[in-house]
């Protein structure tokens, strides 16, 4: 192996000692999250239910959220088409953020930290590291991958092939090696790891809402994306396996480009310019709230247009729903008799979905508090006469204004685009897509007061909070599917708000779940106040 | 004089660990106090107690007579702070921290901040990820001189200064003391702490072992001496008071207790003295003492 390389392997065994624990978790929690649920699909095809699926899965609605099926006819609909199309983008999805999420923090991150340096001292070739890493995370993705398969087959159910089982297990392969591609691009890019993991994540995000559209207009423009290759091998049904090696190669280029990209920058430095900067502060720097929103900027500033785009893409698909259902009288029979227009049900769903990815920007804010706190970027603050009221307040208040003005955004980009969209024909007006979001606002300040409860009492806890969270959307988000106990549901904290328009708005519910997310807050506060900071741990 | 810092009998756990055991010691008006001790001693934990960041289990501790934990930020208005590891915002640049950290504490001079960024030589223009520990620790040190307090609390202010901008340093916590502030540098640097302080106190595990001015603590401490005399110096080796006796050439060297000072004078001009000289302990002879064995 060429000079730059040399001890990658040392490291490699180095890393794996290090994650193993990381790496068990990940490849079971993920794994059995993607394989195991053919018990609970087996429940829902038996009888009519996989017709009745087929049904509703020809929505152009349900195509923007869960992808495609090559199925023409509700005949050949069987368990094993229908667990591809509802599971393997989503699955696929996850393994793509945790991947970027494991690069980003092993290269980019640790040479802001400072230990890149010091390996790069000894006998170490200069991108042993990041090769080292990448193998790591294709190791991993390949046994997550075989893991799935694994189970799948172990179910011995007759659409379920042991082939097709490992073909959706490669497509999970593949996405996750994706994933963790794009971030070691990014991490070569950008000036900061923070840029990078920003990046990485929101490109993520682009493809697949760039996916949304394709699938619903025309499946096979989502041939031309790096997260159609993953699936569109259609397990189960088609067996394709072409589309993986489309994406090995997309992924042996893109990991020599940053390679090549990485060889010529110095470490810690990216490729976008650094300018020069203001040797006195401005006056809006100069204060605790100034403060906060300056380190927050970048951050918020990505998410919110990230939020606007997000319901701009959701609400292009109203038209096309108006389209389906002129052509389908089934289900325009269903809607008829339930007395929910198409456009009010679907409103009703994705809001919970997008409400749930606006509160994730809440939750790292107030997060952040504590991250400063550890990075010791606040000891010569503490010696001030800066109260930590004021910290812990102006972190919540900031906190609060994200929220609002992200399901504000998200909200009005779903709305606009979408009365456009239905030209004359929509049931419901601005008004309205505004009220379904800003319905589940008492949610995202209950997040925000776990948050701060965690922040208060047991900061190391705080990431805990976008597990919660995480598990809430999975379960919201199949809630529909699934037929799921109420009581199971209702562990979701979004459950207990009725979704608007297609369900009354109910008063007591956000009256209660307010006052609880200021109890919290305020709970947090009391023990932000006492507690010992954490100062370099 | 007016007691300015009072810490008695101050301990904090972490855990089952005990950081602080007994820590206690002042720090009066127009005094500089050095802290000194070795790594994970305690005094950076005694230093955040005394800022009220974290909270001690037992003991007295008071700044300006008020309590350092429940009245934290009557004192904080009077307090500078430079912390040993200074960690900055790495997309800000030095010198909107410093207006950020002035603007805080309250009550700074721009006159001062930009006296002390050319004297520190320090490029205000320049984001902070980009400054070496020792830039970083600049921009700490200007923050904190820039502004009126009467206690100055410096957690190994110099670490990663180089020897100029040590001088510098030095020179203006000279200015400080002679303003009659208050001063509590804690350090490894002993020469500086020897050329600074008025006074010492000797943490080790958890526990001030000493406390004094250094003339106090010399006494305490036998000197070196060298010895040559006409008759055969090594009669000196019993003479009481008189330890790790060596001899070469006819040179001697013995390290001496104070008070026998007298008795070994008598000894050696009955052998006829033909030099002598006597060192006293230097504050890093004080430390190792307190360290070995």
């Amino acid at each position: 192996m060429n000079e730059k390389f040399a001890r990658w392997n040392v490291l490699f065994i180095q890393y794996m000692k290090r994650d193993w624990k990381k790496i068990i978790v990940w490849i079971l929690g993920l794994g059995l999250f993607s394989g195991a649920f053919v018990p609970a699909f087996e429940e829902i095809g038996k009888g009519q239910g996989l017709l009745g699926m087929y049904e509703t899965m020809k929505n152009p609605a349900m195509i923007s959220m869960v992808g495609t099926t090559p199925i023409k006819s509700g005949a050949d609909y069987t368990l094993g088409a229908m667990y591809a199309q509802e599971m393997l983008l989503f699955c696929g999805l996850f393994a793509m953020i945790v991947s970027a999420l494991h690069v980003v923090s092993h290269t980019r991150k640790e040479e802001e930290l400072g230990l890149t340096e010091l390996v790069r001292s000894f006998r170490v070739g200069r991108q042993a590291n990041s090769l080292a890493v990448i193998t790591e995370m294709l190791l991993i993705n390949l046994l997550l991958g075989a893991f799935i398969g694994g189970v799948m087959a172990s179910f011995s159910v007759e659409t379920i092939t042991t082939e097709g089982a490992f073909l959706f297990g490669a497509s999970i392969t593949a996405a996750g090696i994706i994933g963790g591609v794009l971030a070691l691009m990014m991490s070569q890019i950008m000036a900061t790891s923070t840029g990078a993991t920003g990046s990485a994540l929101g490109l993520v995000g682009l493809l697949y809402i760039i996916r949304a559209g394709t699938d619903v207009s025309n499946a096979e423009l989502s041939m031309f994306n790096p997260m159609g290759w993953t699936y569109l091998t259609y397990p189960f049904t088609k067996n394709n396996w072409t589309p993986l090696l489309v994406a090995m190669i997309f992924c042996i280029v893109m990991t020599v480009i940053s390679f090549v990209l990485e060889g010529y920058r110095d470490m810690g430095a990216g490729y976008l310019p650094e300018r020069e900067g203001r040797a006195t502060a401005k006056k809006s720097l100069l204060s605790v709230p100034g403060l906060m929103f300056k380190l927050n900027k970048g951050v918020m500033i990505g998410w919110l247009i990230a939020f606007l785009i997000m319901g701009a893409a959701y609400g292009s698909i109203y038209g096309d729903m108006q389209v389906f259902l002129g052509g389908n009288e089934l289900m325009k029979q269903m809607f008829t008799q339930s007395g929910v227009s198409i456009e009010e049900s679907f409103t009703g769903t994705i809001m919970m979905v997008m409400i749930g990815l606006v509160t994730i920007l809440p939750i790292a804010i107030v997060n952040k508090l504590f991250a400063e706190e550890t990075r010791l970027h606040l000891s010569q603050l503490y010696a001030t006469k800066v109260t930590r009221g004021n910290l812990y307040w102006t972190t919540i208040c900031l906190a609060s204004s994200a929220g609002i003005a992200g399901v504000g955004l998200a909200s009005a980009g779903l709305g606009g685009t979408a009365i456009m969209e239905m030209d004359q024909n929509s049931s419901m007006d601005l008004l309205d897509f505004l009220a379904a979001g800003y319905n589940f606002l008492p949610s995202v300040l209950f997040y925000i007061g776990l948050a701060a409860l965690a922040l208060g009492w047991l900061p190391k806890m705080g990431k805990v909070i976008y597990a919660y969270l995480g598990y809430s959307f999975a379960l919201n988000y199949f809630g529909g599917i699934l037929d799921l106990p109420d009581w199971f549901s209702k562990t979701a904290i979004q459950s207990w708000i009725p979704r608007l328009p297609m369900e009354g708005f109910d008063g007591t519910v956000v009256a209660v779940m307010t006052v609880i997310s200021l109890v919290l807050m305020l709970i947090g506060y009391l023990g932000y106040k006492r507690r010992d900071l954490v100062e370099g741990a | 004089m007016t007691e300015i810092v009072k810490v008695q009998g101050l301990q904090k756990k972490f855990g089952k660990f005990q950081a602080l055991k007994d820590v206690s010691f002042t720090v009066n008006a127009g005094e500089v106090v050095g802290f000194i001790g070795p790594n994970g001693a305690g005094k950076s934990t005694t230093i955040r107690t005394l800022l009220g960041i974290i909270n001690r289990d037992k003991g007295d501790v008071q700044i300006f007579g008020k309590d350092v934990w429940k009245d934290s930020l009557e004192i904080h208005k009077r307090i500078s702070y430079v912390p040993g590891d200074v960690a900055l915002w790495g997309g800000l640049t030095g010198g909107e921290i410093i207006d950020l950290f002035i603007k805080l504490h309250g009550g700074g001079s721009k006159e001062k901040r930009d006296y002390l960024i050319k004297r520190f030589e320090l490029d205000p223009k320049k984001k902070a990820k980009g400054y070496s520990k020792g830039n970083r620790q600049k921009v700490g040190l200007i923050a904190a001189l820039s502004v009126e307090s009467d206690l100055y609390i410096l957690d190994e202010p110099t670490s990663g200064l180089d020897p100029l901008m040590e001088a510098v340093f030095q020179e203006e916590i000279e200015k400080i003391k002679q303003a009659g502030k208050a001063i509590l540098l804690s350090s490894h640097i002993l020469s500086e702490v020897e050329r600074l302080a008025d006074k010492v106190a000797i943490i080790r595990r958890g526990e001030v072992v000493e406390t004094g001015t250094l003339d106090e603590l010399r006494h305490l401490t036998r000197s070196t001496v060298t010895l040559v005399t006409e008759g055969d110096v090594a009669g000196i080796a019993d003479v009481a008071g008189v330890h790790d006796f060596v001899e070469k050439d006819g040179k001697a060297t013995f390290s001496a207790d104070n008070e026998a000072m007298n008795s070994i004078l008598i000894a050696a001009t009955k052998l006829g003295v033909k030099k002598i000289e006597s060192v006293p302990p230097t504050l890093e002879d004080l430390f190792l003492r307190h360290y070995e064995g």
